[in-house]
């Protein structure tokens, strides 16, 4: 082993025990596992709901077909794409920007330690906790959806896990990237929210031009929890080039971070 | 299918969701009155994190504590 790779090792392990010491790796997976509960229970019980709820006229009958259990996965989906990666990414927006602004990045970067390793061991426990969280949640509901509502492929379910997780994983890379820009957490945070909204704008209403884009990928997630494929040729192209904007971001991080370790 | 649910059939669909959120918010709660300073007045999350369903732990969570990234 290179030394570079035992001092990446030993920052991972660093972040990792600074993510169960402020409780986020307890805290952010429940979140997602009561959201991903929510959406089939809310789902079986529409219909009570309505009826005990809604001013609806003595007498009258409304019908809701029930959704399928595919449907109601990707709903849940939906779900981690607005309030989760909610609290994903203002749970990381700190992640750099604080140890910056606190001076305790200075502190470690005097050290030899690369900017690069640095960023690293961040991106390590963001993906932890991210990876964690999802998969908590959406087996959750998974369970639930087949209790209540009905069976759902597993290969569906594996599949749009996984092309969900790398929407959220460029996600937090962006809050990553921003993080070390921007002096402010709040800044970072709205930045890599409003740029992961557009993106997923863009490719929502051009999905000929720009579905090779990152946005895509979370309407790809929900086409394959639905349908079972993505239906498209370009979501090849989206997953590479997904994984080459994180990289990107990753690195321009890192060179950032070495230019200037602290905020003066 | 749901025109005579009772309270008996409901219990053990519902039961998570109100242990999680419960769970949530005396987590936060115990560490909201164990911490030494918190932004903002100690009470006023406390209140927050009691009556606010769900967002009012997160919001202590996120942005509540202090010292720490």
């Amino acid at each position: 082993m290179t030394s570079g790779a035992a001092r990446y090792f030993a920052m991972a392990q660093k972040e990792l025990l600074e993510l169960v010491r402020s409780f986020k790796l307890l805290w952010v997976p429940l979140v997602f596992v009561l959201l991903g509960i929510m959406q089939p229970v809310s789902m079986y019980y529409m219909p009570l709901i309505l009826e005990k709820a809604g001013n609806m006229p003595v007498g009258s009958v409304i019908e809701i077909p029930m959704p399928l259990g595919a449907e109601v996965l990707a709903q849940t989906l939906q779900q981690f794409g607005t309030l989760g990666l909610l609290v994903l990414v203002l749970a990381g927006m700190g992640t750099v920007s604080a140890e910056r602004n606190s001076g305790a990045a200075a502190l470690i970067l005097v050290k030899p330690v690369s900017s690069f390793s640095y960023i690293a061991s961040k991106w390590t426990s963001l993906l932890l906790l991210a990876w964690g969280s999802l998969t908590a949640g959406y087996l959750s509901s998974w369970y639930y959806t087949s209790l209540l509502i009905g069976e759902v492929d597993a290969s569906r379910v594996l599949g749009s896990l996984l092309v969900y997780g790398l929407w959220l994983s460029f996600a937090l890379a962006l809050t990553l990237l921003f993080s070390t820009l921007l002096r402010s957490p709040a800044a970072a945070a709205f930045s890599a929210l409003g740029a992961s909204a557009a993106l997923s704008l863009l490719a929502g209403v051009f999905p000929k031009q720009a579905g090779w884009l990152p946005g895509s990928l979370s309407g790809f997630a929900y086409q394959i929890a639905s349908s079972g494929s993505a239906g498209s040729d370009r979501f090849g192209w989206s997953l590479a080039c997904t994984a080459a904007a994180i990289a990107g971001s990753l690195l321009l991080a890192g060179q950032s971070l070495k230019r200037s370790a602290s905020v003066d | 299918m749901n025109e005579n649910i009772d309270v008996t059939q409901l219990l053990p669909i519902l039961a998570p969701i109100f242990l999680i959120q419960l769970v949530l918010m005396v987590f936060a709660l115990v560490l909201c009155l164990k911490a030494e300073r918190t932004r903002g007045p100690k009470w006023m999350w406390a209140l927050i994190i009691i009556f606010v369903n769900l967002a009012g732990p997160i919001a202590f969570f996120l942005f509540g504590r202090r010292n720490d990234g």
